[in-house]
């Protein structure tokens, strides 16, 4: 398995909170332990909002998107990869 | 079941009525932690309380707000994410 890193773009799920266990995406990086993340929030319900990035765990797929992108272009760009069933239906546990 | 009236556990009550005898009042038994059904650890955001008195109260109080939330511990729900994630992914790389 090759390493995945915090970078915009990248696919990951989170594992704290009200929302664990659905999918997410970063849009951008604050600092060394907070990122940005959106759901968007059509597909599962997650908001923008800030997280702490020990908070998430990340896996290997990644949409291509610009930093601090809107919802409207997250959507266009996770339905051109083929992801939003995934990130629709989450993780069945 | 039958109330047992003796012992240490059970608090008695001494209470004057209004002709003025004595008589004595029992409190009932207090429940125990809800605890992990995964590791056994307490939980957090479950009330002590018997299950009338728990039906009473609106849904959002009687257990936090997250997946398993009242069962498994916080930390339980973490291994379980990762251990799905994992098995997904050699899944897709088998085939």
């Amino acid at each position: 398995m090759t390493t995945a890193a915090i970078e915009v773009g990248r696919v990951c799920v989170k594992t704290k909170g009200r929302d664990a266990g659905k999918y997410c995406v970063i849009t951008g990086i604050v600092d060394n332990s907070f990122v940005t993340i959106s759901g968007p929030k059509k597909l599962n319900g997650i908001k923008t909002k800030k997280c702490n990035a020990t908070h998430l765990v990340y896996t290997e797929k990644k949409i291509d998107i610009k930093e601090k992108a809107k919802d409207d272009e997250i959507e266009a760009a996770v339905e051109s990869a083929n992801l939003s069933d995934i990130i629709k239906n989450g993780l069945k546990l | 079941m039958k109330q047992i009236f003796e012992g240490k556990s059970v608090k008695r009550i001494a209470k004057r009525t209004p002709g003025g005898n004595l008589t004595y009042h029992y409190r009932k038994r207090k429940i125990k932690d809800a605890t992990c059904s995964g590791c056994g650890a307490k939980l957090h955001g479950v009330p002590r309380l018997r299950t009338k008195q728990l039906a009473k109260l609106p849904k959002t109080k009687r257990r936090p707000e997250r997946i398993y939330g009242g069962a498994l511990c916080p930390s339980c729900v973490v291994e379980k994410i990762k251990n799905k994630l994992m098995v997904t992914t050699n899944d897709n790389s088998s085939n």
